[in-house]
């Protein structure tokens, strides 16, 4: 992938992969993240928790710039990508997308079939050789592990498979484009108890390659799988620490209410 | 990687400003329809005089012993226009909405959807038939019923506009009664209403505005329409004096004469005239429209007036509850009654044209030589085709262009949308008669293209452009964001995601806009007879004159020479309607199980 080299502009080197330093966003009026700090540690999985709009999926979606789309949207403060202010004026929306994939709550493949969808974003970045992309297909399934489920249904329509497998596509689909972090929106919140294993399995595999930042709602889950977690309360970064710590020793007692269930 | 990162900015800003140009087309073609059918007739105001125009009561062209100010008067037409226009409407908005109501309300829950698809195909039947039922069934009823012998005239002219305008009412009543609140519905019966008493007591008065919106629909198309009330109306240029006295309409007198007025006559710019006239009447109408629905939207919660006291207080009696209901009964059988009516009618214009019709359908007939000689249908299949591919060449770009830009791009709810939205549902209130004015000055003589398929194809696809953009839009606003965000997530841009995510998805809906489009252009008639041409002969190409099938009934019926032929080509026009309405329930099916998995 010689044409990668160019959308390289976060440079990315040091053991920091996002650097968030008071973070304040406005929808209109409403302020929903309250100068948020914190630094995203490289190849672990960050895990975001709080209640119900507390703003963990609005920081998450501030880091690829999808809240872009919200009107009335307003943010102060600095987001980096590696060593790069992402809201800086020249940065290309497009390629800081290519480098940070993200899977939404519910799985969302086109109606298109497997091979297209996960084509869909190397061919947005100009790949054409059918051999190219029959690479890519196949690396990106392996990755995601549905390689072996899928191999011989490639060219039927993605929207035939079940919940699980079409939420692993959507990864794969994501990292064909090969990212350096990828976001993930709840990704499991849709799926039965089986197909979340087998994605929760997976973003350990996947760690050694790609930076996760999760959403999740399942406190369980972030103690299983994440290495840092960050507890959200109406829009502030209550507590930001080492997983084990966080869920062990709480610092605050928001945390510890909310981890203990006493509400949420 | 600069310059492809610019270059790609560069194509999306491009890309937009030409949606946004697609999305702009329909205010420009208002604006012009409007400007060159008022440029046109200035002549003849100035020359007539508009109080002389107007309120003259002696229309005779050709009495050139008059001044001029005397002899073009269109009072007559005007007054004609308006009582066959309350005529449409106490039949067609009556019936409409009390059909409406059946349906929401009170029909068997089975034969909902069957009769929601007949008032469809009721919506659906070209204004030509509409006529040439009326001349063929209801006026030999009628001829017996009148004392002077002539069925002809007010009440025939009435019934059948009703008749057309029916199906609009109904459908936009049925929509507005369907969105009132089930809640209100349920608390009338919770205090014990019967479902009649709630239906007509609470959710028909909760309706007012959409039910007031239908029939204003309703009207315009009344007052525009050209074809149908040619046939019955008698067409004396006269006051009318009674229901069976003759009568001549603004859009009778223009469709009528243009045949003979020649180019750049004072006669010919009177019609035009007419024509602005009635383009005065649609606007009203639309601006009505504006305001009814701009009071809705505005209007707000009064504060509480302090309470009155009470003059003298009674002593409070013990209330005498009874069981009463009586009206909402009775009001529910009639709208049972009522939509069976229109059922009957529906099935004896269909009937009679196909009893009549097919059996002189023959391949000779379809596919025959046609000429002065002998007549046959093949020139309107060629024709057809021709306007068919012109027609949706121009509309279905610039139709999803504005689709694309009023969906992707624009704000929702913004002005902008707003102004957009308003000039669509304009032109798509105009009378088939002034685009075919329109399409003369502008296509015909202004681009000089003269009376050829290409101008009828040209002035068709303004014609089918409103119900483009409305089906596009509607599919791509049916399109879930998550796949929107899903490929910009991905690093795909706009263009991108709408050319290869958004639109394949929204494909059952383009296709329903495309048949939606031919079924309009298979039965048009007024807008075609002066762009395209009404001769029997087959068009060599674009350029040369060609009538399609509706203006192939026109001439047959009116010639009496070819009567079976008229019936033969209405039973084909209904046979491919029927068509096209199936393949559109098709579609729309498609879409929503499309939308379920």
């Amino acid at each position: 992938m010689k044409r990668q080299n160019g959308w390289d502009m976060f440079a990315f080197e040091g053991e920091t992969a996002v650097t968030i330093e008071s973070l304040d966003l406005y929808y209109g009026s409403f302020h929903a993240l309250k100068n948020i700090c914190m630094a995203m540690p490289k190849h672990a999985v960050t895990a975001l928790i709080g209640p119900s709009g507390c703003g963990k999926s609005t920081l998450l979606k501030t880091l690829n710039r999808l809240n872009d789309l919200i009107d009335g949207c307003r943010i102060t403060g600095s987001v980096r990508i590696g060593a790069r202010d992402i809201y800086a004026k020249e940065v290309d929306v497009s390629a800081l997308r290519k480098n940070v994939g993200m899977v939404f709550q519910k799985p969302n493949p086109f109606p298109m079939s497997v091979f297209d969808n996960i084509a869909y974003g190397p061919r947005t970045f100009g790949v054409r050789k059918k051999a190219e992309l029959s690479g890519l297909v196949e690396n990106s399934l392996k990755a995601a592990n549905l390689w072996a489920e899928l191999k011989d249904r490639l060219h039927k329509s993605a929207l035939s498979l079940s919940g699980g497998q079409q939420q692993r596509l959507c990864i794969a689909r994501a990292l064909a484009v090969q990212p350096k972090i990828l976001l993930m929106d709840e990704p499991t919140s849709a799926l039965d108890p089986i197909s979340t294993g087998k994605i929760e399995e997976l973003c350990g595999e996947l760690k050694e390659a790609v930076t996760i930042v999760m959403v999740t709602h399942n406190m369980q889950q972030a103690a299983r799988i994440s290495d840092k977690t960050g507890f959200f309360l109406l829009g502030d970064l209550v507590e930001f620490g080492d997983t084990g710590e966080l869920f062990a020793s709480p610092k605050q007692e928001a945390t510890m209410n909310y981890i203990s269930g006493r509400f949420g | 990687m600069r310059d492809a990162h610019t270059s790609g900015r560069k194509r999306e800003t491009a890309a937009k400003a030409v949606f946004g140009f697609a999305a702009a087309f329909s205010v420009f073609a208002v604006f012009a329809i409007i400007f060159y059918i008022f440029y046109a007739a200035l002549p003849a105001f100035r020359e007539i005089g508009v109080f002389h125009f107007l309120f003259g009561k002696l229309w005779a062209p050709d009495k050139e012993f008059l001044a001029v100010s005397e002899r073009f008067g269109i009072l007559p037409m005007i007054v004609g226009t308006l009582c066959v226009t309350a005529g449409a409407v106490l039949v067609g908005g009556g019936i409409g909405i009390f059909s409406a109501v059946f349906l929401v309300a009170f029909c068997p829950k089975k034969l909902r959807a069957p009769l929601s698809h007949l008032i469809h195909f009721l919506a659906a039947i070209p204004s030509i038939i509409y006529g040439f039922f009326g001349l063929a069934v209801l006026l030999p009823v009628l001829d017996k019923l009148s004392p002077t012998g002539s069925g002809m005239g007010v009440l025939a002219c009435s019934l059948i506009l009703g008749l057309m305008i029916l199906p609009t009412v109904t459908g936009i009543a049925k929509d507005s009664l369907e969105a009132v609140p089930s809640a209100y519905f349920e608390g009338a019966l919770s205090l014990g209403a019967s479902r009649e008493q709630a239906m007509f007591g609470t959710v028909l008065p909760a309706a007012k505005s959409g039910v007031l919106t239908a029939l204003i629909l309703g009207t315009g198309r009344a007052v525009g329409e050209t074809m149908a009330a040619l046939m019955v109306a008698g067409n004396a240029a006269a006051f009318p004096t009674g229901l069976f006295s003759n009568l001549r309409t603004l859009t009778i007198n223009m469709v009528l004469e243009m045949a003979y007025a020649s180019p750049g006559s004072l006669h010919r710019n009177a019609l035009i005239a007419t024509g602005a006239v009635l383009l005065v009447f649609i606007l009203a109408l639309n601006g009505i429209l504006g305001l009814l629905r701009h009071k809705k939207r505005e209007r707000k919660i009064r504060p509480d007036r302090p309470p009155t006291p009470a003059k003298s207080q009674k002593p409070f009696s013990e209330p005498v509850f009874k069981k009463r209901g009586g009206l909402p009964r009775t009001l529910k059988y009639l709208s049972a009654v009522l939509s069976g009516v229109v059922l009957l009618a529906l099935a004896l214009i269909v009937g009679f044209i196909l009893i009549k019709g097919l059996p002189a359908i023959s391949p000779a007939f379809l596919f025959g030589p046609s000429g002065n000689a002998a007549a046959s249908l093949r020139p309107a299949f060629v024709t057809t085709g021709l306007l068919i591919l012109t027609a949706l060449a121009v509309a279905l770009p610039i139709g999803i262009g504005a689709a694309i830009y009023l969906s992707e791009y624009a704000k929702q709810n913004s002005r902008i949308v707003k102004v957009i939205r308003l000039f669509t549902e304009t032109l798509s209130g105009m009378p088939s008669i002034i685009f075919g004015f329109f399409g003369v000055i502008f296509f015909c003589e202004l681009l000089g293209l003269g009376r050829s398929v290409l101008a009828g194809g040209l002035t068709l696809s303004l014609i089918i452009l409103p119900t483009v953009i409305r089906a596009a839009e509607e599919s791509l606003l049916a399109v879930g964001d998550s796949l929107r965000e899903a490929s910009l997530a991905l690093g795909a841009g706009r263009l991108r995601t709408i050319f290869y995510v958004v639109l394949p998805s929204a494909v059952s809906g383009i296709v329903t806009a495309v048949i939606l489009g031919i079924g309009r252009i298979v039965g048009e008639s007024a807008a075609l007879i002066y762009t395209a041409g009404a001769v029997m002969y087959t068009p060599q190409g674009l350029l040369s004159e060609g009538a399609g099938f509706a203006v192939m009934m026109w001439k047959f019926s009116g010639e009496g020479l070819y009567l079976d032929y008229a019936y033969a080509t209405a039973a084909t026009l209904l046979l491919f309607v029927a068509i096209l309405q199936a393949l559109v329930a098709l579609c729309k099916r498609g879409l929503t199980r499309g939308k379920r998995a």
